[in-house]
């Protein structure tokens, strides 16, 4: 029992390193690669790839809360997903039937958000 | 793993499907077709009631292990809620097509929230609950604020979801606290649990206080009334009528449950608590329904009054009062429908919400101030309305369990309140208004205020089928030893 559980820490701490190493050859790579010429827009912080807002209260449109809602939607599914990829050859075929119906009701989701427009940008 | 027979969801399962048609159909049709979605939905859910009826009757299963319940309790409450339904579809039907827009999507969400009312009187485990409940408190924001162009709608829409947030955290954090100290969450374990304990430990005595006040912000009980007024005064009159009555029977469907199932063994322990909530929020409810002069506050103040008679079947929990306060139920939502749908059809005319627009009623439509009379004094307790003889059935049972004391006070106040409902009677019969131009009712609003008219006369004068229906959903949630002496 102990040596299954280092076996599977194993694989975890494996995959830290690997991903570890991903970034940082990424942040190299850009480091050797990138240009730098600093202008006054760069150094604003980031707010989803928009100039940042001059005022607090200003308007924010409401697409950007619609696409997040969208986004989550997926998100979730997601979440459902993992654990049912990993049961459901093992158990009954209903377990299958099931999720392909959850699936149907998001896909009709997102079918009905788009043909009400709401994944036009305007 | 055993496979569930989910086959017993059937009515869950095909309400959503309804809404899901309606969705669909919504997309496909002209702005101005869309309006016939009133009369899917409601042929809808006649069939389905009628289905629920002859399918789950005599059934009587656990689903995942006690997680969702088919028995008598669950099946009374679903063709309760199925019935409800079509009544605020039929309600809405003509003032959804003179104030609001997109009907389709109206309509949809009505029915989801259906399905959550269904799937909270099956819920014998407490994250089910809340889920079901979540399911129906969100369908009814959305509902709240579907005037979108009425500042007020969206003010009360914004209430409604910040408060509902507020109720639903600390309705979690009460969860967590009981599942911490009896390391379950289904019904019937925490029942064992409070059974095995010697002393019940100050965890689970936090824990179920705060999930009593996290209903009780659903409930709108004192002191947690504060959004009711502003948020029914906003909402478009149906869903006013809706979250006045849907939601309130069907927190009491879980609440009830909940209790009966689960506290019941540390009911000394809660009982005052319940007592003295019941006995604010009749009183405050009552006082401060005097002063109003908008009929949506009115009538807002007036269910947080019967949410206080209402949760004294709660706080003198026994078989008999189980049955009063369904049965209560029953007479509050036939008669709080009735006036909403008599108000509904004065506003689809003349879109004015304060009483005094109710002046000379009596000249311009006999039929409204008439059936209007007949709802304000059921809901005051008059005798053979049906006000009266549920009013009756609940408060004998708190004497005979000893809370004589909150009977009286529920009389005292069922006295203050026939003040209010007479003043609006006054308003129709003695007050005149210049305008006599009489007021024509539509059809189905027609039809149904009289289905609604007769049955709150037949609650009244001869109650017996409906005693024994209920009485065979208490039998459900309460152990056979307790029913033996009932």
């Amino acid at each position: 029992m102990p040596q299954e559980y280092a076996i599977n820490y194993g694989a975890v701490v494996l995959a830290a390193i690997v991903g570890l190493m991903a970034v940082l050859f990424m942040f190299l790579t850009n480091y050797l690669l990138a240009p730098r010429r600093s202008s006054a827009i760069k150094g604003l912080p980031f707010e989803c790839g928009v100039p940042a807002a001059p005022f607090t209260w200003s308007q924010i449109n409401i697409r950007y809360y619609i696409f997040a809602i969208l986004f989550l939607v997926f998100d979730v599914e997601a979440v459902f997903l993992f654990p049912w990829v990993i049961i459901y050859l093992k158990s009954a075929p209903i377990v299958f039937y099931e999720m392909l119906v959850f699936l149907a009701i998001l896909l009709f989701g997102l079918l009905y958000g788009w043909k009400k427009g709401m994944l036009e940008w305007q | 793993m055993p496979v569930v027979n989910l086959s017993l969801l059937l009515p869950e399962f095909l309400v959503a499907a309804l809404a899901f048609a309606v969705f669909a159909a919504d997309l496909f049709m002209r702005p101005r077709q869309r309006n016939v979605l009133s009369v899917v939905s409601a042929v809808g859910l006649v069939a389905i009631g009628v289905f629920t009826y002859w399918f789950l009757q005599g059934k009587s299963e656990s689903l995942y292990n006690g997680v969702l319940k088919i028995d008598n309790y669950s099946l009374f409450f679903k063709v309760f809620f199925l019935a409800m339904g079509v009544m605020i579809v039929i309600a809405s039907a003509s003032f959804v097509k003179q104030y609001l827009s997109h009907p389709g999507e109206y309509y949809g969400i009505l029915l989801f929230s259906v399905v959550g009312m269904m799937l909270m009187s099956g819920a014998g485990e407490l994250l089910t609950a809340y889920i079901s409940l979540e399911l129906l408190s969100f369908s009814l924001y959305i509902m709240a604020s579907y005037a979108r162009d009425n500042p007020k709608s969206n003010e009360a829409g914004i209430k409604y979801v910040l408060l509902g947030a507020l109720s639903s955290a600390i309705l979690l954090y009460g969860i967590s606290m009981i599942y911490g100290a009896t390391g379950t969450t289904t019904f019937s374990d925490i029942a064992a649990a409070l059974r095995n304990l010697d002393a019940v430990n100050p965890r689970l005595l936090i824990g179920m206080a705060l999930v009593l006040a996290g209903l009780g912000f659903k409930l709108a009980a004192v002191p947690f009334h504060m959004w009711a007024p502003d948020v029914y005064e906003g909402a478009p009159l149906p869903v006013t009528a809706y979250i006045a009555i849907g939601s309130k029977v069907a927190a009491f469907a879980l609440m009830l449950r909940l209790f009966g199932e689960a506290f019941l063994p540390a009911i000394d322990q809660w009982r005052m608590l319940v007592a003295i909530l019941a006995a604010l929020t009749m009183s405050v409810g009552n006082l401060v329904a005097l002063a109003q002069t908008n009929m949506k506050r009115l009538l807002a103040y007036s269910s947080i009054a019967h949410v206080g008679y209402l949760l004294i079947g709660i706080a003198a929990l026994s078989p008999m009062a189980s049955t009063g306060l369904m049965f209560y139920l029953v007479g509050y939502s036939a008669t709080n429908m009735l006036l909403f749908a008599a108000v509904i059809a004065f506003y689809n005319k003349e879109p004015r919400d304060d009483i005094s627009a109710l002046a000379g009623l009596a000249d311009r439509s006999p039929f409204l101030a008439g059936a209007m009379a007949a709802a304000l004094f059921s809901l005051s307790g008059l005798p053979f309305f049906a006000g009266f003889i549920v009013k009756f059935y609940l408060f004998s049972a708190a004497t005979h369990e000893g809370l004589l004391w909150l009977a009286g006070l529920a009389i005292f106040n069922s006295l203050v309140s026939l003040y209010y409902y007479l003043m609006i009677i006054k308003q129709m019969y003695i007050n005149q208004s210049p305008d006599k131009t009489p007021i024509r009712v539509s059809g189905g609003m027609a039809a149904l205020v009289i289905a609604l008219v007769i049955a709150v006369f037949v609650i009244g004068l001869y109650p017996a089928p409906f005693v024994d229906v209920i009485e065979s959903a208490t039998r459900t949630i309460f152990p056979a030893t307790m029913m033996a002496s009932y």
